[in-house]
C-alpha cells in the first residue's frame, strides 16, 4: 500500500506540503534542507501507490552534547493514511539509522501533552518513556513531553526486521562541525 | 587590516570585525564610533561600520557607510570584500564578484575572499570559474581536507568527474595508513562513497565495484553500502548475485518498491509496461507467492500483483487482497486501489466484487463464502468504497446515496464527511462542498488536516475572508496571517490567489502569486550556506543532489501554477487597466512632455521618501523589541498587504514576460505556458515570438482544441494585417510565408479548409467542435448561427460500461462550462447560452454554475438542507469563540502526531 523509503532532496518539497497540511509546527525550507544535508541518512518518507508523498520523519543528530543522541524533529502522516503502520515503520527506519550509523545511545522527541494517539505510539508500540516535562514548550502554551528510547543493545525491534547490526565507535559526536546553515 | 591605525584603534578594529564574525553588531558598532571619533575618515572602519549597520537591518546606512569608505581607501582589499558582501547579502551576486575581483587584485592570495568568491561561483553556477578558484585554494593550503574535497566537486559539477576522481584518490595519497581516526570514520566512509559514486558516472563499474568491495569495512553507513554495491552489480550484468543482495535489502526493508522491481529485474521479470505475457504472470505468481510468505507483514507483496493480474485471477487476489482492510477500516483501500481504474476491465470488476460483498454482508454480517461474522463497520466501509467508486466513475449521484448511507450507519466518522465535500465538489457545488468540509472540520478542531481541507474548499467556493480566518487558527504569533507565508504555505497562496483572480481582485491574485514566486526565490537563496557547509559535513552526495534540485526547482508545479497565475493577471491588467491610473494618463496627457518629466520625478522621489520612512519605522520597531525580548525582530511592515501598488505597474505584459521566461525555460513541455506566450506576444505585437509560441504548441499537441485555436487565430490576424513596408516587415512575412507551407495542417488550405478538416477529423468531440465553432466565427462573422448550431447539435454520448448504475454521459462539467461561457461571450448568443445551460443542468443536477435542481443554487438541495439543520443546533460559522489550540480533542483518535 505504501512504499517506506529513504528521503530524496527532490522529497523535500511535498514533505513540506505534508507537514503544512496536518501539523501545527511548520518549517521554512531551510531547515529541511539542513536535515537532508547533515545527515540524509536519518529522512524517510511513506510514498502511496500513486506516488503521493503521505507521511515522513524527520530526524537530526544532536551534536553538541557529550551523549551521542538522536532527536526526532518532525513525524506526520496524512489522516487519510492511518491505520497501515505507517508512523511504525518511519520512526524504525530511522532510529535504526540512528544506531547503525551514527551510534546513537538513544533518542528524544517532544510530543504535545494532549496528543493522545502520538503518545501511545510512543510508550506503547514504539517504547519511549517520559523523560521529562517541558512547560509551555510549544508556541499556543502548551507543555510537552521529552521523550526518550534508549537504543544500543535495548533495542526492541519489531518481528518483520532482522537486521545486522555494526557497531562502530566515533562517527556522530565529532563535534567539529560547526553548522551556520541551521536556519 | 586596519594597519594604519595606532595600537589602540588598530585593536579596536580587530574586536568590530570578531563582533561582525560572531553577531554581536552593537559591541562592533560602538568600537566603530570609537575609531571614528579620531579618525572620522578611516575608509576600513567606515567600511565595516556599514557592514555591522547591514546586519542590522539598517540598509540605507550601510551603503552609505561602504560606499564612502571604499571612497576614502579604493586600494583596500577590506573595503573591496565588504563591498561585495552587502551586495551579496542582496543577493546582487555579479556585482559582489565583481567586488571580490577587485578586493584579489589588490591581495590576490587572501584565502578569505577566494573563498567567498568560490562560494558566489557554485551558487551562480560558474562552474569554471569555480574551479580556478578551487584549485587556488588548494594550492594555497593544501593540507586542508576541505580544499582537496572542494577542488574535486568543482571538477564533478564541472562535468569532469574522472578528474574528480584522481584529485579524491591524490589526496587519498596523503594520508596515514591508520586513517582514520574514529572522530571522522562517517565522514572518510562518506567521501568513499562519494567517490564510488563518481566512477559509477564514468562507466568504471568494475573498479567501482572493486574499490566498493576492498573499503566495506571503512564505510559506516552500511545501507547505503548495499544499495550503491546492488546498483553496481546489476549494471555489471551480475544478476544472481544482485538478486540475492536485492533479497537481502527485503529482508531489512520488505515495504520498499524499488527492491522489488530491482529484484523483478535481476529475474528477468520486468516489464516498463507491464504488459507481461501468460507465461511471465504465472512466473511472477510463483515469485510474489514465495516473496509472501517470507514477509508476512508486507502490504506491498500482496498489492504488486494486482497490476499484472487479469480477469479472475485479478478478481480472486483483489478480494484476498480487499477483505482484511474492509475489516480492519483502512481508509485509503480506494485510494491505494484507484490506479487499477486505467487498466482496462478491472474497475469492472472491482464493482461487481465490492457490490456481492455489500449484498453478502447486509444479508448475513459475513463475506461471501465465510463462517466469521463481520463487525458491523466492516459494512459501513464497504459503502465507504463503494461511494468513492462511483465518484470516481463520475456516478455522482449513486455515490451521493452510498455515502449517505454510510454517514446514516455511523454518523462520527469525519472521513465520510471531507469524501462528501470532495464528492460534491466534483459534482459541481462547490458551495456545498465547503459546507460539509467545515463539518468534518468541526468534528475535531485539534486536526489541522481537517482545518487546512476545509480552507481548501472555501477558497475553492470564493469563501476567501471566511477560509483565511479559519486557517490561521492553527498558525501562531501576532500577525496570523503573515505565517502562513512565512512558513511558506504554498498551497494555500496559490488557491487564494486563484480565487481572487476569480473574483477579479487582481491586487491581492498578484499579491499571493508573486508571494509563492518569492518562497521559490528564497529556496535558490537557501542553497548559499551549504556550499561551504557540506564540504565540511562530507555530505557529498546529497549536496550534488540539492544542487541537481535547485537547478530545476521552477519546473516545479506550484512555481507553475504561480508563475502562470501572475501572467494571467498581468494580461487583465493590460486588457482592463484600472480606472484610476487612465484618468490620471489624461491628466498626463494634457502636459508638456517636460511638465511630465517634472510629475514623474516628483512622484518617484515621494516614493523614495515613503519608503525610507517606512525603512526607519522598521527599523525603530526592530531596536525597541530587540532590547526588549533580545529575540529574533519583528517581521517589517508589509507597505502593501492588498498589492494595490503592484496594479501600478507601467507596462503589465514587459511584467508578465519575466514569469514567461521561466515558464519557457523551465516547463517548455506545458501547453499552457505556450498558450500564455501565444497571449502575451499577440498582444504585444512580437509577431515572430507569437509565430515561435504557434510552433511549440503543434510540438506538444496539434490536435489540441486551443493549439488549432492559435494557429488559425494567428494566421487570420496576419491576413488582415496591412502589407509590409519597411525592410524588416517585409523580411518576417516571407519568414512567415515559409514556415507557413512546413505546416501540415495548412498546406495547401485556406483557413476555412484547414478549419473544416480539423472539424472532420474530430467530429465526436465537444471540445473540438467549439474550437471549430469559434474559428468559423472569427473566419467569418455571418457564419455565427452556424457555429452556434454545431456546438448545440453536438451530442453527450453515453460511456459504455458493463453493469453499470444509471447512464452517464462523457462531457465533463469544465469543458460544458467553457462551452457555456463561448457562447455568452466570444458568440454572444445568449438564448443558445441560456438553452445550453438548461441542457447542462439535467447532465450535471448538482452543479451550481447551471443551477442544477440538486445543487446549492435550489431550495431542495442538500445543501440547502445542511443549512436549515445548522440554524436550528450545531455547527455555525462564527470562528472567533472556538479555541483550536487548546487541547478540544474529543477522545477520537487521530493519527496526526505532532512533534517538534
Amino acid at each position: 500500500m505504501v512504499c517506506i523509503r529513504k528521503a530524496t532532496v527532490n522529497d523535500l518539497l511535498a514533505m513540506q506540503a505534508c507537514n503544512l497540511f496536518c501539523l501545527p509546527e511548520n518549517y521554512q525550507m531551510k531547515y529541511y534542507l539542513y536535515h537532508i544535508l547533515s545527515w540524509p541518512q536519518l529522512l524517510y518518507v511513506a510514498e502511496d501507490y500513486n506516488g503521493r508523498i503521505v507521511g515522513y520523519v524527520l530526524a537530526k543528530m544532536e551534536e553538541e552534547t557529550n551523549e551521542c543522541h538522536g532527536h526526532i524533529t518532525s513525524l506526520a502522516v496524512l489522516r487519510t493514511h492511518r491505520k497501515l503502520g505507517i508512523a511504525t515503520k518511519l520512526m524504525t527506519a530511522a532510529q535504526n539509522a540512528m544506531e547503525q550509523v551514527f551510534g546513537a545511545e538513544y533518542v528524544s522527541l517532544h510530543v504535545r501533552k494532549s496528543n493522545r494517539a502520538a503518545f501511545n505510539l510512543y510508550t506503547e508500540t514504539l517504547g519511549y518513556k517520559i523523560h521529562d516535562v517541558e512547560a509551555k514548550y510549544y508556541a499556543d502554551g502548551e507543555d510537552a513531553y521529552d521523550m526518550r528510547k534508549q537504543l544500543k543493545g535495548k533495542t526492541i525491534h519489531p518481528p518483520q526486521h532482522h537486521h545486522h547490526h555494526h557497531h562502530h565507535g566515533g562517527g556522530c559526536c565529532s563535534g567539529e562541525t560547526k553548522g551556520n546553515a541551521k536556519a | 587590516m586596519g594597519a594604519s591605525l595606532p595600537p589602540k584603534e588598530a585593536n579596536l578594529f580587530k574586536l568590530i570585525v570578531k563582533s561582525y564574525e560572531t553577531k554581536q553588531y552593537k559591541k562592533g558598532l560602538k568600537a566603530a564610533d570609537a575609531i571614528l571619533k579620531k579618525f572620522p575618515d578611516h575608509g576600513e572602519t567606515l567600511s565595516m561600520k556599514g557592514l555591522t549597520l547591514n546586519c542590522m537591518d539598517r540598509k540605507s546606512e550601510a551603503y552609505e557607510l561602504v560606499r564612502q569608505g571604499l571612497k576614502n581607501d579604493l586600494k583596500s582589499h577590506v573595503c573591496w570584500h565588504v563591498f561585495g558582501l552587502l551586495y551579496r547579502s542582496d543577493r546582487e551576486y555579479r556585482e559582489a564578484i565583481k567586488c571580490y575581483r577587485n578586493a584579489l587584485r589588490i591581495d590576490p592570495e587572501n584565502i578569505e575572499i577566494l573563498r567567498d568568491l568560490s562560494l558566489l561561483q557554485a551558487q551562480m553556477r560558474d562552474l569554471s570559474g569555480f574551479v580556478e578558484t578551487r584549485q587556488q585554494l588548494l594550492t594555497l593550503k593544501p593540507n586542508h581536507r576541505m580544499n582537496w574535497i572542494g577542488f574535486s566537486v568543482a571538477h564533478h559539477l564541472n562535468s569532469n568527474a574522472s578528474k574528480a576522481v584522481e584529485i579524491l584518490e591524490a589526496y587519498e595519497g596523503t594520508l596515514e595508513n591508520d586513517h582514520p581516526p574514529d572522530n571522522e570514520r562517517l565522514e572518510h566512509g562518506e567521501m568513499i562513497l562519494y567517490k564510488i559514486s563518481l566512477l559509477e558516472q564514468c562507466g568504471f563499474l568494475e573498479r567501482a565495484l572493486g574499490e566498493l568491495r576492498q573499503k566495506e569495512t571503512k564505510i559506516v553507513d552500511k545501507l547505503a553500502f548495499k544499495e550503491q554495491e546492488v546498483s553496481l552489480l546489476v549494471k555489471l550484468g551480475h544478476l544472481e548475485e544482485a538478486e540475492t543482495l536485492y533479497r537481502t535489502l527485503l529482508s531489512m526493508n520488505p515495504d520498499n518498491y524499488s527492491y522489488y522491481e530491482g529484484l523483478q529485474k535481476c529475474v528477468g521479470l520486468y516489464l516498463e509496461d507491464g504488459k507481461y505475457s501468460a507465461d511471465q504472470i504465472d512466473q511472477l505468481v510463483l515469485l510474489y507467492e514465495t516473496l509472501g510468505q517470507q514477509y508476512k507483514w508486507s502490504s506491498a507483496v500482496k498489492r504488486i500483483p494486482l497490476d499484472f493480474l487479469q480477469g479472475d485471477k485479478f478478481r480472486e487476489a483483489a478480494e484476498n487482497y480487499i477483505r482484511p482492510l474492509l475489516t480492519k477500516g483502512v481508509p485509503s483501500l480506494f485510494s491505494d486501489l484507484s490506479s487499477l481504474y486505467t487498466h482496462s476491465g478491472k474497475a469492472d470488476i472491482l464493482e461487481q466484487l465490492i457490490l456481492e460483498l455489500e449484498q453478502s454482508i447486509k444479508t448475513s454480517s459475513q463475506y461471501p463464502g465465510s463462517t466469521e461474522k463481520e463487525s458491523s463497520s466492516t459494512l459501513l466501509w464497504t459503502l465507504f468504497f463503494l461511494a468513492q467508486h462511483y465518484d470516481r466513475r463520475g456516478q455522482y449521484e449513486t455515490s451521493l446515496s452510498k455515502i449517505e448511507e454510510a454517514i446514516e450507519h455511523t454518523p462520527t466518522v469525519i472521513d465520510l464527511y471531507s469524501f462528501k465535500s470532495r464528492l460534491l465538489k466534483h459534482a459541481g457545488d462547490l458551495n456545498a462542498a465547503a459546507a460539509f468540509a467545515d463539518e468534518a472540520r468541526l468534528m475535531d478542531l485539534a486536526d489541522r488536516y481537517v482545518n487546512s481541507e476545509c480552507v481548501k474548499r472555501m477558497l475553492q467556493a470564493d469563501q476567501v475572508d471566511l477560509a483565511e480566518k479559519i486557517a490561521v487558527l492553527f498558525t501562531k504569533e501576532g500577525d496570523q496571517h503573515n505565517n502562513l507565508h512565512d512558513m511558506q504555505c504554498m498551497w494555500y497562496e496559490l488557491a487564494s490567489g486563484e480565487s481572487f483572480f476569480r473574483q477579479g481582485n487582481l491586487g491581492r491574485a498578484l499579491k499571493k502569486f508573486l508571494g509563492v514566486e518569492k518562497h521559490y526565490a528564497d529556496i535558490t537563496e537557501d542553497q548559499f550556506d551549504f556550499h561551504s557547509y557540506c564540504l565540511r559535513k562530507m555530505t557529498l552526495r546529497s549536496y550534488v543532489d540539492m544542487l541537481k534540485f535547485q537547478d530545476q526547482l521552477h519546473s516545479h508545479p506550484y512555481f507553475h501554477k504561480a508563475a502562470a497565475g501572475a501572467i494571467r493577471c498581468y494580461i487583465k491588467l493590460h486588457d482592463f487597466p484600472p480606472k484610476s491610473t487612465t484618468e490620471e494618463d489624461e491628466h498626463m496627457s494634457n502636459l508638456l512632455p517636460s511638465q511630465k518629466k517634472k510629475l514623474r520625478q516628483k512622484q518617484r522621489k515621494a516614493e523614495a521618501r515613503a519608503k525610507k520612512e517606512a525603512e526607519e519605522k522598521n527599523e525603530e520597531l526592530n531596536s525597541s523589541v530587540v532590547s526588549k525580548s533580545g529575540k529574533r525582530p519583528v517581521k517589517p511592515v508589509d507597505p502593501d498587504p492588498h498589492g494595490e501598488k503592484l496594479l501600478q505597474v507601467e507596462d503589465p505584459l514587459s511584467e508578465a514576460v519575466k514569469y514567461l521566461k521561466l515558464l519557457q525555460k523551465n516547463s517548455p513541455d506545458s501547453l499552457e505556458t505556450h498558450l500564455l506566450s501565444f497571449e502575451l506576444y499577440t498582444r504585444k505585437r512580437k509577431i515572430l515570438l507569437a509565430f515561435q509560441a504557434v510552433k511549440q504548441l503543434l510540438r506538444l499537441d496539434a490536435d489540441h482544441p486551443d493549439s488549432h485555436r492559435c494557429l488559425i487565430k494567428f494566421f487570420h490576424q496576419l491576413g488582415s494585417m496591412s502589407t509590409p513596408v519597411t525592410e524588416s516587415e517585409k523580411l518576417i512575412w516571407s519568414v512567415l510565408e515559409a514556415e507557413r507551407s512546413t505546416i501540415s495542417q495548412l498546406h495547401e488550405k485556406s483557413l476555412f479548409e484547414a478549419n473544416n478538416a480539423f472539424h472532420d477529423n474530430h467530429k465526436d468531440s465537444l471540445m473540438h467542435r467549439a474550437a471549430f465553432a469559434e474559428i468559423l466565427y472569427i473566419l467569418d462573422s455571418n457564419r455565427k448561427s452556424e457555429a452556434v448550431k454545431l456546438i448545440e447539435d453536438s451530442v453527450n454520448n453515453t460511456v459504455p460500461r458493463n453493469g453499470a448504475i444509471g447512464p452517464i454521459g462523457e462531457w465533463k462539467l469544465e469543458d460544458c462550462i467553457a462551452v457555456h461561457k463561448l457562447l455568452g461571450t466570444v458568440l454572444v448568443d445568449q438564448d443558445a447560452a441560456l438553452r445550453w445551460k438548461v441542457r447542462c443542468a439535467e447532465y450535471f443536477p448538482y452543479s451550481t454554475y447551471f443551477e442544477g435542481r440538486h445543487s446549492s443554487a435550489s431550495p431542495n438541495s442538500a445543501f440547502s438542507q445542511l443549512r436549515k439543520n445548522s440554524e436550528n443546533d450545531g455547527p455555525n460559522h462564527s470562528v472567533d469563540n472556538q479555541n483550536v489550540g487548546s487541547t478540544t480533542s474529543n477522545g477520537r483518535a487521530f493519527e496526526n502526531l505532532t512533534i517538534s
